[in-house]
């Protein structure tokens, strides 16, 4: 895989890692809690991978530096990568907050 | 000519898979325009689009594109992840003429 290559991968990853991520809180939102934490699993599948290349692109730097050309996709590569963090983070929470809504709705809590 | 647009947040790393796309097309010999923008742009994009990709990254919002578009007769899909990772345009092209053949 070359640089360019690792790069879109971890666009893709990372930008995946959010789409899931929305996903579920969309999920939530139709009180599909089921469909919401298996959307979470693969929102965290998804960010593995993108951490993986950026781990790999970051031993790399240091192991050879004149081998990692940093470009503006780059960047843009780690942009999504840490919006998708911040989403995921986020989602976990939105649908505690839904789960949380839900109960209080169907009146089962007192 | 056959109009395909690509969608992505900023519409930067689609730009690199449409530059393959359209190169791809032409050595077939077919008359493909491709183009990328973000999901902002195409808001007010006033250029023919018969297919709307979407990157992988903003997969989430297919049924909204689909509901807002598609009565527009235009088709919508989210770009395999391979795919675009690969950063395979003949592939992406293939599976865009594809779904334009579907109707």
């Amino acid at each position: 895989m070359d640089l360019e290559e690792q790069i879109m991968n971890m666009i893709a990853d990372g930008g995946e890692a959010k789409s899931r991520a929305m996903e579920a809180i969309q999920a939530a939102k139709r009180t599909q809690f089921e469909a919401a934490e298996e959307k979470m699993r693969e929102c965290e599948e998804a960010l593995t991978r993108a951490h993986q290349i950026q781990t790999e692109l970051l031993t790399s730097e240091a192991a050879e530096p004149e081998t990692v050309t940093v470009s503006l996709l780059m960047v843009h590569a780690q942009d999504h990568l840490m919006n998708a963090i911040t989403t995921s983070d986020l989602a976990m929470e939105f649908i505690e907050m839904y789960k949380k809504m839900n109960t209080i709705l169907s009146g089962k809590e007192k | 000519m056959i109009y395909i647009t690509l969608v992505c947040a900023g519409g930067m790393s689609t730009s690199i898979l449409a530059k393959k796309m359209e190169k791809e097309a032409k050595s077939q010999g077919k008359e493909v325009k491709v183009t990328a923008m973000s999901e902002s742009a195409f808001k007010t994009y006033k250029e023919p689009t018969d297919v709307l990709l979407l990157g992988p990254q903003v997969g989430y919002i297919l049924e909204r594109m689909k509901k807002d578009y598609e009565p527009k007769g235009i088709k919508v899909q989210v770009i395999d992840r391979m795919a675009y990772g690969q950063i395979n345009g003949k592939a992406v092209l293939e599976s865009a003429l594809a779904l334009l053949k579907e109707s």
